[in-house]
This record gives structure tokens, sequence and C-alpha cells, in this order.
């Protein structure tokens, strides 16, 4: 058996984790239940996001290669090994051992299906599927009614109350840097006419204030024109946060277009653009795209499926409130996110009285939702695609360190750096403010997402992952700590052409 | 100085050099430059990779293929690290593609021994029927990515590199090469030292008896343009160059910069670009066939050689196929309204030739030799 604490940095000090009084119940309850000891790993995280999407402890089946053909014919998967994974967190608190016992005989054999203590909302899939991010999307697509709900704006959930776009010092620092190498440009009569910046996720429209303020001062200061030939290019996917923002720019509104578009997909609307952007910026984006995990456990990768599900307990509540029964729950979550708080209460009143209820509704799941997770041999990481053009081999220096490791994908996000890129002027620069894992040690120590942020999803970005991936496309990937706020986890991501 | 086509071959279909290379052969060259694949074994899959790329190009009915640059690491490391006196302070790579660091600390020895060139050439050539097109890069942008701490100037570290490529390219043509193509990826970028580039282009052409390219285009690393602008640089220093063929880019950028080769007089070959690499998009033949009919506006057809604008390299292998099976028609098309012209066709330069002597040319073209 093999016992991997993670969270070493929770292992000494003065608030240090007691370990011991955690494992000791838990390794109990292992050798007092006939699961086969030779075929079990326990991994302990410290689950830092309050809201997320574990229990205290979950059980998760290994399975045995050939899973997939197994399936093709109707067999159940085999599980070879099992992983018990515990939250330090919130295994301190006496119930440990009941817990373990319960999560082992819920699954002792993977072919047993899940008990009725649980509801599920969907399939066994690839996490990036799950409908834990049409829970997400719904959150942008909503927020306006979540926030009425919950009285505070989405900045004010961010760590330090705003998103780190709206920084002035960086922003200042960025356009002196640009104007610099316009300068450059302009002197061997390079420079284009039209100079394009791109901002993927507008949110509110205060980042592209901040920097179309900072740079048509610092351009007057410069005494160029180069503000005259600026087109700053909003995106968003939605566009009542598109036509938010635009107020907030109203100032620049020469200077401003809009585009509605998939941050994953940007040249769906730009492609007219490529190789023309100085700029494209995108701040607390990644983190926030559907993402799967891959992982390396004795030498074999897997890939990390999950299935949502909510507690028998938490059906009970929810279907008191809508005074449904029990069994129509999944349903009118599934139909909450097809149609959305305001269309659901209008398409059943009976139901939901108001949009209030809805979104009542939508809160409740949403808090009580859960992911019961499992690991399937890939083939082969040739075999796994990461994104459109991307394969799962450019991961294999990641996974072969010679530790078992299990690690973000960040789907979303690769499909979106990969295709930002390509709009990039061979002299500009893709900027990024997020939560970046910069080191894939740190995936070994730390528990990197998914957790619940809000009404959304929010996973750490593989850093080295887009590192490598940039640089067999000919950039340079560099990460630095946010450097105007103390105390951040963000990171800023630069990727600039380079030979 | 006299023109020279390639071969008797009406608009000839011919490589620009590089070929597909699979991702799982980038990833067994990331491994040799790792350590983890012996020489032995990395040679013998060069050898498998370099037979299939050229029955790809025989079966897309090219009529002068390459090896596919496929032993190369990239376009600058692989001769670079041939040449004695070249110091490349650190060796291991984190990914093959990836350029070295290169020093010259004290001038090149005159008395280097040949960079094994020719061996590749002989061993392409004992694969195929077909005549072989064989490139190198050419010394100005080799130059590009060495660090000189030996010359005076950074212009004689390209003569000295010059040197050492004409002394190479006398051994492929003892080898049995008889079409050697310089290429300039890096030249789009230094504007104003093309005098300097085609001053090098001449030192490695003196006397070297066969029939050479010069190839410039707008960089075509990691499948993106290094550059833009126009070929209106080149000219007319370009005119001096010892060269038969001048291969340019033009599929991805459009065909305007054909009337340069009007305005200034190019009295020899053009090796036109008709596929764009930079694209999965595959080409139809008829879209092949009217770029290449955009150059007989400017060209008699003996002096066009239909090729891609630059290697396939980062093409998949069915991408590079299917595009180059789209060249292949594309010119068979054209050849056919040259040799027969279309009613009401205005390729005034099919009159001037004899249509029994072309299908007799065309019929040959399997078994020409160079």
């Amino acid at each position: 058996m093999l016992v991997d604490v993670r969270p070493i940095h929770k292992l000494r000090g003065d608030r240090a984790v007691d370990v011991g009084a955690s494992l000791a119940p838990v390794l109990g309850a292992l050798c007092e239940d006939s699961v086969d000891l030779s075929r079990l790993r326990v991994v302990c995280d410290w689950v830092q996001y309050k809201g997320n999407f574990r229990q205290p402890v979950d059980v998760r089946p290994i399975l045995a290669p050939g899973t997939d053909l197994l399936a093709a014919h109707g067999t159940a998967p085999v599980a070879e090994e099992i992983e018990v994974a515990i939250d330090l967190r919130r295994s301190g608190d006496g119930g440990i051992k009941d817990a373990v016992h319960e999560a082992l005989g819920n699954r002792q054999d993977a072919s047993v299906p899940s008990p009725p203590a649980r509801v599920e909302l969907e399939d066994w899939m690839p996490t990036s599927r799950s409908c834990v991010w049409s829970f997400n999307a719904l959150y942008w697509q909503a927020l306006d009614l979540w926030e009425q709900a919950t009285g505070r704006q989405y900045e004010q959930a961010l760590p330090g109350g705003e998103s780190d776009a709206r920084n002035r010092g960086a922003v200042g620092e960025l356009v002196a840097d640009m104007l610099t190498g316009f300068d450059d440009l302009a002197a061997r009569n390079a420079l284009p006419e039209e100079l394009y910046v791109v901002e993927l996720g507008v949110g509110n429209g205060n980042q592209a204030k901040v920097w179309l303020d900072e740079f048509a001062a610092a351009d007057r200061a410069h005494g160029t024109e180069y503000y005259r030939r600026l087109q700053y290019l909003m995106c968003d996917y939605s566009p009542h946060v598109l036509e938010l923002a635009r107020k907030a720019v109203t100032d620049h509104a020469a200077h401003v277009s809009s585009f509605v578009l998939d941050a994953t997909a940007p040249t769906t609307a730009l492609g007219f653009l490529r190789g023309k952007v100085f700029l494209v910026y995108i701040s607390n984006v990644y983190d926030n795209l559907p993402t799967e995990e891959v992982a390396r456990i004795g030498g074999r990768s897997y890939r990390v499926e999950a299935r949502a599900y909510l507690a028998r307990g938490d059906v009970v509540d929810l279907a008191e409130y809508v005074a449904a029964s029990e069994a129509a729950v999944p349903a009118l979550i599934h139909k909450l996110l097809r149609l959305g708080p305001a269309l659901l209460a209008e398409a059943l009143p009976e139901r939901f009285p108001g949009v209030e209820t809805a979104v009542g509704f939508w809160q409740r799941a949403w808090q009580a939702l859960k992911l019961e997770e499992r690991y399937v041999p890939l083939p082969g990481l040739d075999t796994y695609r990461i994104a459109p053009g991307v394969g799962g081999e450019v991961l294999r220096p990641l996974l072969e360190s010679g530790h078992d490791v299990r690690m973000h994908v960040n789907n979303g996000a690769v499909a979106s750096f990969v295709d930002t890129i390509g709009l990039l002027h061979p002299f500009g620069r893709l900027l990024c403010h997020d939560l970046f894992v910069t080191d894939t040690h740190q995936y070994r120590t730390g528990f990197r997402g998914p957790g619940k942020y809000d009404g959304s999803v929010v996973n750490w970005v593989n850093g080295p992952l887009l590192q490598l991936i940039g640089s067999r496309k000919g950039f340079d990937v560099c990460y630095a700590p946010f450097a105007h706020r103390s105390g951040t986890n963000i990171v800023t991501m630069t990727a600039r052409v380079r030979d | 100085m006299a023109t020279r086509s390639p071969a008797g071959v009406l608009l000839p279909t011919a490589v620009v050099g590089s070929y597909s290379v699979p991702e799982w052969l980038e990833r067994l060259k990331t491994d040799f430059h790792q350590q983890r694949l012996s020489r032995a074994h990395f040679d013998e899959i060069h050898d498998v990779v370099i037979k299939a790329a050229i029955t790809d190009q025989e079966r897309a009915g090219i009529d002068f293929v390459s090896d596919g640059e496929l032993r190369r690491d990239n376009d600058i490391d692989y001769l670079l690290a041939r040449i004695a006196g070249v110091r490349m302070p650190t060796m291991a790579k984190a990914y093959y593609y990836d350029y070295y660091d290169s020093v010259v600390g004290s001038h090149l020895p005159a008395d280097a021994p040949p960079l094994g060139l020719a061996d590749e050439f002989r061993f392409t050539a004992a694969q195929t029927d077909l005549p072989i097109k064989f490139s190198l890069t050419g010394p100005f942008s080799l130059s590009r990515r060495i660090r000189n701490e030996a010359y005076r100037s950074d212009a004689d570290l390209v003569r000295a590199l010059a040197d050492v490529l004409n002394a190479e390219a006398a051994e492929l043509v003892s080898a049995g090469a008889t079409w050697l193509q310089l290429d300039e990826p890096f030249l789009a970028g230094y504007r104003d030292q093309v005098d300097l580039a085609i001053e090098a282009v001449n030192i490695v052409t003196k006397g070297v008896d066969a029939t050479w390219g010069l190839h410039v285009c707008y960089g075509n690393r990691y499948a993106r343009p290094s550059w833009e602008g126009h070929y209106d640089f080149l000219f007319p220093a370009v005119l001096e160059a010892h060269v038969d063929q001048l291969v340019l880019e033009f599929a991805r950028k459009g065909y305007d910069d054909l009337k340069l080769l009007t305005r200034y007089g190019w009295d020899r070959t053009l090796g036109l670009g008709v596929i764009d690499v930079k694209s999965e998009d595959i080409e139809t033949g008829d879209l092949v066939a009217s770029r290449i009919r955009r150059a007989l506006d400017v060209l008699p057809p003996e002096r066009v050689v239909v090729n891609p604008d630059c290697g396939l390299r980062h093409l998949p292998a069915g991408v590079a196929r299917a595009k180059l099976r789209a060249m292949v028609a594309g010119a068979a098309q054209v050849r056919e309204e040259v040799v027969t012209p279309r009613p009401g066709g205005d390729l005034s330069s099919a009159a001037e030739h004899d249509p029994a002597a072309q299908r007799a040319v065309l019929a040959a073209v399997p078994n020409e030799e160079a």
C-alpha cells in the first residue's frame, strides 16, 4: 500500500496538520476492511476551496488496461487498483473512519452500480465534458441573476476584490514596453498602419478602460500618434457582457470594436488578424475553461473520468425546495442548464413561481454538486487529443518524470492558447494573468482544482504544458509572479515569438 | 549567364527540400538529442523514412525528388554541427528542432574534411531512378545563427562559410549530384544585406558544375513566416547571382511579385511556389493550374519549374501527399494546354513549341536524368 501525503507545506509550523490523527483512523478502517491492501493507494490532499466537488473521503477505481475494449462489448470495467482520496482539511472531525468504511463499501467492486446514497446526473465521461461545465457556462450567461441573488459582483469574489487586469502599474509597464517596440518597428519602416490589441474575456470592461487610458496618456507623453492607429478588440462569448463592457470604454469608442466569440477558438471570428496582433490580453480566463486531468500511476498513463452526482440528502432538500419528487430533481437540473433560470421559471411556473426560486434552485444544486472519479488507462499518449491540433504526445516529458503524478491538461486553455498565438505579429505578445502551476512538481505537493469559485469552476493552469506546446510552435513562454500585488497566487504568463 | 533547365521536361515538378516530419519521428529525434537513442538506430530510422518519403514523391508524380531533408534536425544546425571550427557549447536539446547556440571562436580551417553530405546524396540516389534535387542552407542564413568571435566582420564569416559550402558542393557533384539548391530563409529579414548574400552565393557556386537554384522565402520556422514584405529587395542584386533558378514563395503571398521578374529582366528559370506550405488546406489541381498560368504571363513554360512555396516539413504526411498530387495535376493540366493550346487560349509560348517533341519529352520524364 502506498500512502501519498501531498500538502507537505501543511506538515510543519505552528498550524501544522496532525496527519497522524487523520491517517490513523483511515489506516485502521482499511485494515478492518477486506480490501486488497497490496492494490491500494491512499492520497491525501488539502482541498483549499471551501466550495469543491469532493467528499472528505473518495474512492477512485484505477481501471485495468483494455477497459475501452471491455466497454465496447458491454462488459463492466475492472478495477486493477483502488485509490482512496482523503481531504485532510475535513478529515479531523472524528467521522473519517466511518467515511472510509462507507466509501469502500460503495466501491470495493467497480462493477457494482452506484449505491442509492447518490443520485448520478450523468454517465462516466472525461471531466471536460461533465455537466459541471454547463453550470460554469450558466454562471457567466446569467451572471446578473446570480449577482442579484448574492448581492455582490463577481469581481468581489476574486482574491483582492478585483481583477488583476485592472492594475494600473502593470498596464503602465506593458504600454511603455509596447511603445518602445513600436518605435523600433517604425524606425525600420515596418510598423503596420493599424495596431491591433485583442482582449479575450472582457468582464465588465474595466481592464479595457484602464489599458486604453494608460495607452492614450503614454502615447501623448511619448509624442507619437500610435493611439490614432490603435484598434482595441474586446472579445467575449456573451453579447450582454460585451455591451456592458462597451459602456466602460465610451471615451475610446472610435478605437474599440466588439466581437462575440468563444475564447477557446478566437480565430473563428478573428482569423483575419493572423500574424497582425501586437498584444493579446487574457486575465483570469484560462482557469475557468473546461479541463480534464491525466495521471501517471505505476508507470502507466491514465485519463481521469468523472461523473457528477448529488448526495441523497441534497436531493431530498432540492426536491422539497421546489415541491417536486426526488426522482424529478436530475431532470430539473438538466432543464435548468439548458434553459437558464429565467426561462426555467417561465417553463415550469408551478415549480418555480419566480426567477428568484429558479436561481435559488440553481445555487443549491451547485453547492451540492459533487464529482466521483476513476482512472481509465490510455492506450497511448498519441491516442489522446488535448485540443484541436495538439496531440497527447506532448505530455510525455511532463508525465515521465519517474514519479506518480496527476495533472491538469487544461484542454480549453490549450485550445485557446494555440489558436491565439497564431494571431500574434512576429513582434507581438500574449499576456495572461491567471493561476498557473509553473513546475510539475507543484502537482505533487498541492491541490490545483477543481474548486468552486462563486458559481464558476476554477482549476489551476498547467504552465509547463503551455510552455512545451508554445516551444513546439516557436514561442517562448515565460512565467513570473504577478508583480503588482503581494500575497497573490496570480502569475503572469508571457508568450512571444522566438528565433 | 546561360539558362539551364534541370531537365528537358516542360513545367517539371519538384519539391523545395524538406518533407513531412511525423510526430513520432520528432519524438525519436528528440530522444536522440537527449541521448536516449543510439546513432546506429537513428541512422537506420532515417534510412527507412527517407525511402518512404521518396516513394511518396514518386507516387505523387513528382519529377525531381529529394531526401526530404529528414536527417536534419533543423535547417541550420545540421550543417553547422558538421563544420569544423563551429563550436556548440551546449549540445543537449529539450526538443530536436531547437537551435543550438553556435560560436566561431577562430577562423574556419581551410583543410577541414567534407561535411558528409555526399554520402547522403549517394544513399538517396540509390533509392530512386528519378533525378534528385539536393538543398543546402546558404552561407548568409547559416551565419545568422553564429556568434562571431573570430572574423573582423560578419561579412567575412559569411564568406568563410561560403568557402566551406563550395567545397561540399564539389563533393556532392563528385557523388553525382546535378541539381543543387541554396536556401536562404533568413535573407528576407536582412533586406539591406542582399549584396553580401549574393556575393556568398557566388562563392559557393564557383567552379561547381551543377544546375544551381537559389531559394528565398519568408521563413518557415514552425510553419510561420518570420518576415513579411515583397521580393523587391532581391533585385537587381540577384541578377548577379551565378544560379540557374530562383525558387520563390508565391502561393501564400500572392503573385504580384511576378512582375519583378519582368521589370528586372530575370532571364533564367523560376521555381514557382504554387503550394502554400503553411496551410493544411489542400489546393485543387485547378487552383495550381491557375497559379502556373499567372507565371506563364511573364515567363515561357520552359523557364518555369513547379514547386511548393517551401519545404513540407510541418505538414501532416497525408496533407503533404495530397498537396503534391494536386501540384502534379495542376502542372499536367497546364502542360497539356501548352502542348495543345486551348481554343482561344493565349499562351503565346505554346506556338513556339513542337507538340510532338514535347510529348516525347513528357513521355521520357519518369526515367529522365538531370
